[in-house]
């Protein structure tokens, strides 16, 4: 025992509070700067008269240009088109949520299992298949105009309700995700009370669920209307095409095209964060409100209830959604890719797989290959380790300061993607990492902070912090504790965050579209880019081959076994 | 060796939890530290084991000082030598059995052979032998216990720290438990700090019980002393049921209740006034009301018989208080009865 008891005694110095420290002011820090640098740099833009780097004075005009009637404009339909796609979501996520969670539906696994698959579906790939499907001269209006003759198209997907439309199929997954834990949560037995008063389905539905849900069905709402006002790939897709501008890509339109106008496009900006802002502020408000008696422990299974003779009305509408948010929209990227021209009967198709070769023989896209596998892969890395350190300190640590950096690191579910972008695009030009990969990475790591702090904070509380002291009791020092004992806790947490994190900076598009080069292109830009160009073959053949190989990439980190 | 505390203080922001506590404990010595909920016994020991920085005072493990506030010396948790079983007891769930009590020893560099040596050593020791291949997560309570205790005492610690680790078990498991503990304890001669809010297990476990109350020290000595002799009532119904009796205590150093009857005790010292005489259930006698009168020997009636299986549980009232009774012998409710004691099992304490 003495060799094993003099190595404690030897070993004596005080205590690490310098290092952690240490650590804490790097964290705090590198999130400050990522995070306000934008930020500022926007409040600075929106008072100038020129572009980032250019000749430029103090003026007022921008801030006054947001009263004038086109931005107004757009601030309504950007208002409009959001309040119909969270409510419609909510509904539909609800609705999923009840019938899984609640019903006696038969494809409760399949279901969920489809809501995934179309919850890591790019917005931008889907957009890209609706116009495939639902333009003027696309697969439905052609298919209809055999059948019903006429020449007038039948759908317009370049309009206000194409937007709403494939908002809502992206969407709803996200609201049902959201809604799933609250009513998993939720005691049942209050529902069941509710039956045996003698209520109806309906009634109870009405009277009891309803109300006990109100707050999660409220977050909900708020969080698709933060999403919506912030989608850009969507409304860029289909709206610029159809005249029908939102905030996020009226933004994107003073930005990039001449004669730019920089310092209204951060004032717009500014006010875009402002209202998504106090969306995610009400939002947590509404959260801490949440009273609802939820159920602790196992307690039992809930008895679902029998649909009867709705089952078919549940059955196709599951499978219309599934079918309208994944299936078809992927079958029609297939064909796409696979046929010379565009003609929406396969028979008159010339089939061929010269897109997926063009893809191979040209230079730029496996660079944005190369580019996207550093910055999704690699930018993972170091915003899954900035948001473990941000989690660690604010959840288990807490040394002074802590909440300063809980609320920076909070900040960016405030700030709607094009907006940090264009932040980027005011401040990097005085920074050396001007040009390169590096803005993106930084960019994204920025806006998707939240997402990693998060993931990692909800396992962190969740871990007893008796489990690292009984390590410290026993001997190891932090350092070991942590890579002995935390750390391999964590692992299902750190996975799946940097899952999130890889295809959320994989499919980004808004924050990239104002501040990509030539050199610094990455995937979703190239497809998007193919796309507007009207080579929609090759646009297909990519996010094909895109999502095969980020699927198997992805398939291949959960696997590893992360040993530590 | 063993275990110093010096005038301890911790504040949570501005509040103080522990107020300046200290005692000694000698090697090879179980103390319980015993008290209501909140009272500052985890807070205790969780300084000792260095998961807390105190405010003020000195501690020492062995003959080494590990805190002092006054000359700035703070060794982390990790570089003392110390064995610890959690309330929760923290097993870690991605490591097996053996590994989990392996931990110690591979954290201070022992070798393979002598690991595997020590871990089975100490796994024999808690009955789980059998267990070491087993993942963490496939044991009950009582098994997570052991191996908390094991993991505790593979790398034979100066000290033992535990908070209350029979807390979660259920009451048989925590009686043959109880006892397994004291003797591995025994075996083992390791100076060893016992959190409990259980009565019962300070009195049976411990070679002195330190009573603890909003952070200070409200009596320390051994089972017998603090139940026979508690320092006042708080004391007296820690560590266990008390009967108390207004009295009037006279220049004579005799009580006199409501009722006229005298109340002797072996303790002198209480000053004359008001005052409460404790006498504990199991040392009254009860018997029938023969007319004899005398000190200590109250008179009563039979209010409420509860059948404990081995005896009977009495409530008697009396002139002055409805005191508790134990007795084999039975008596029925309503019955006149004579409840008397010896002098040295009654003590006078300052009413409070
Ligand atoms: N981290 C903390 N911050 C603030 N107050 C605390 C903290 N930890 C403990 N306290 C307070 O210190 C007091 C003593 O706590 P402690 O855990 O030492 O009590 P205890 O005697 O072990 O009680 P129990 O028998 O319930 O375990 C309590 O009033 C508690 O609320
Ligand atoms: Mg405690």
């Amino acid at each position: 025992m003495n060799g094993v008891r003099s190595l404690a005694s030897s070993e004596r110095r005080r205590g690490p509070g310098w290092a952690v420290r240490a650590i804490f002011a790097a964290t705090f820090l590198s999130a400050a700067f990522l995070i306000l640098t934008p930020l500022l740099a926007l409040l600075h833009g929106s008072f100038q008269t020129g572009s980032p780097g250019g000749a430029s004075e103090f003026t007022l005009r921008n801030w006054r240009d947001l009263g004038s009637g086109n931005i107004v404009h757009t601030l309504f339909v950007t208002c409009y088109i959001s309040v119909a796609t969270s409510v419609l979501s909510t509904i539909g996520g609800a609705g999923l949520t009840w019938l899984v969670y609640r019903s006696d539906f038969r494809f409760k696994k399949s279901l969920v299992g489809a809501v995934g698959l179309s919850f890591f579906f790019p917005g931008f790939i889907l957009a890209m298949a609706w116009v495939i499907l639902a333009s003027p001269g696309g697969i439905f209006n052609d298919l209809l105009g055999h059948v019903f003759g006429g020449d007038d198209p039948v759908f317009d997907i370049y309009s206000v309700s194409g937007i709403i439309w494939i908002q809502v199929l992206h969407i709803v997954p996200f609201a049902f995700f959201t809604l799933r834990g609250p009513m998993i949560a939720m005691d049942s037995s209050l529902e069941e009370a509710g039956y045996a008063s003698g209520g109806n389905p309906w009634a109870v539905i009405r009277r009891v669920t309803l109300p006990l849900m109100i707050f999660p069905l409220l977050s909900s709402l708020l969080l698709c209307f933060v999403l919506s006002v912030e989608q850009f790939a969507i409304p860029a897709m289909v709206g610029i095409p159809g005249h029908v501008n939102t905030l996020a890509t009226e933004l994107y339109l003073l930005t990039s095209f001449s004669p730019p106008n920089t310092g209204l496009a951060a004032a717009v900006g500014l006010a875009m964060s402002a209202v998504t802002g106090l969306s995610i502020f009400a939002q947590r408000r509404v959260i801490a409100r949440n009273t609802a008696p939820t159920v602790t422990g196992k307690g039992y299974r809930v008895r679902p209830l029998a649909l009867g003779r709705w089952h078919w009305a549940a059955n196709t509408i599951c499978l219309a959604y599934v079918a309208m948010s994944f299936f078809i929209p992927t079958l029609a990227l297939i064909y796409t890719s696979c046929i010379k021209f565009f003609v929406a009967n396969p028979f008159d198709a010339a089939w061929t797989f010269r897109n997926y070769q063009q893809l191979w023989e040209s230079p730029g896209t496996l660079r944005a290959f190369w580019n996207t596998l550093v910055v999704a892969g690699g930018g993972a890395v170091l915003g899954l380790t900035l948001g473990t350190l941000v989690a660690w300190f604010t959840h288990r640590l807490k040394p002074p300061g802590y909440r300063a950096l809980d609320v920076l690191a909070a900040l960016p579910f405030g700030i709607p993607g094009i907006v940090i972008g264009l932040g980027f695009l005011w401040s990097y030009v005085y920074l050396p990492i001007h040009g390169s990969l590096m803005v993106l990475v930084f960019c994204y790591v920025a806006r998707f902070l939240p997402y990693a702090t998060e993931t990692v904070g909800a396992q962190v509380v969740q871990l007893d912090k008796a489990l690292e002291e009984a390590a410290w009791a026993s001997g190891a020092n932090r350092l070991v504790s942590f890579r002995r004992i935390i750390l391999p806790l964590l692992r299902p947490a750190l996975q799946s965050g940097y899952f999130l994190l890889f295809i959320a900076y994989f499919r980004e598009i808004a924050a990239a579209a104002l501040i990509y080069t030539a050199s610094t292109q990455v995937l979703s830009i190239s497809i998007w880019a193919f796309f507007e160009n009207a080579n929609w073959g090759v646009a297909s053949a990519l996010s094909i081959v895109a999502t095969i190989v980020t699927v198997a990439l992805m398939a291949a980190v959960m696997r590893a076994p992360l040993k530590v | 060796m063993g275990i110093g505390v010096e005038s301890l203080v911790k504040k949570y922001g501005g509040k103080t939890i522990v107020d300046n506590v200290g005692f000694h404990i000698a090697d090879g010595e179980l103390v319980s530290l015993l008290g209501p909920s909140g009272c500052g016994k985890t807070t205790t020991l969780r300084c000792i084991a260095g998961l807390e920085t105190p405010e003020g005072g000195r501690i020492a493990i062995g003959d080494e000082v590990v805190f002092d506030a006054a000359s700035g010396v703070t060794v982390e948790p990790y570089h003392r030598n110390i064995g610890m079983v959690f309330q929760s007891y923290a097993i870690w769930p991605h490591m097996t059995v053996f590994e989990n009590v392996a931990f110690p020893l591979r954290v201070r560099g022992a070798s393979q052979t002598e690991v595997e040596r020590r871990v089975v050593r100490a796994l024999d020791r808690v009955g789980l032998g059998a267990f070491r291949d087993r993942s963490s997560q496939q044991l009950s309570g009582g098994q997570q216990q052991r191996v908390a205790v094991a993991r505790a005492i593979v790398h034979e610690p100066a000290v033992l720290l535990f908070d209350e680790p029979l807390s979660n078990l259920d009451a048989r498991l925590r009686d043959q438990t109880r006892a397994e503990i004291r003797a591995l304890q025994r075996e083992l001669n390791i100076a060893t700090i016992y959190v409990t809010h259980d009565q019962t297990e300070a009195l049976s476990l411990s070679d002195r019980i330190l009573v603890m109350r909003d952070g200070r020290i409200e009596q320390f000595g051994t089972p017998e002393e603090i139940y026979a002799r508690p320092s006042d009532m708080f004391v007296a119904e820690v560590v266990g049921t008390a009967n108390f009796f207004d009295i009037v205590v006279d220049d004579a150093g005799l009580g006199r209740d409501s009722g006229g009857t005298v109340f002797r005790t072996a303790f002198p010292g209480a000053a004359p006034g008001k005052a409460r005489a404790m006498v504990r259930p199991d040392r009254l006698r009860i018997g029938a009301d023969d007319g004899a009168g005398g000190p200590n020997r109250l008179r009563g009636t039979v209010r409420q018989r509860l059948f404990m299986g081995g005896y009977y549980e009495y409530v008697v009232e009396t002139a002055s208080a409805r005191p508790r009774v134990l007795s084999a012998e039975a008596f029925a409710e309503g019955t006149p009865v004579v409840l008397s004691f010896n002098d040295e099992n009654c003590i006078f304490l300052a009413r409070d």
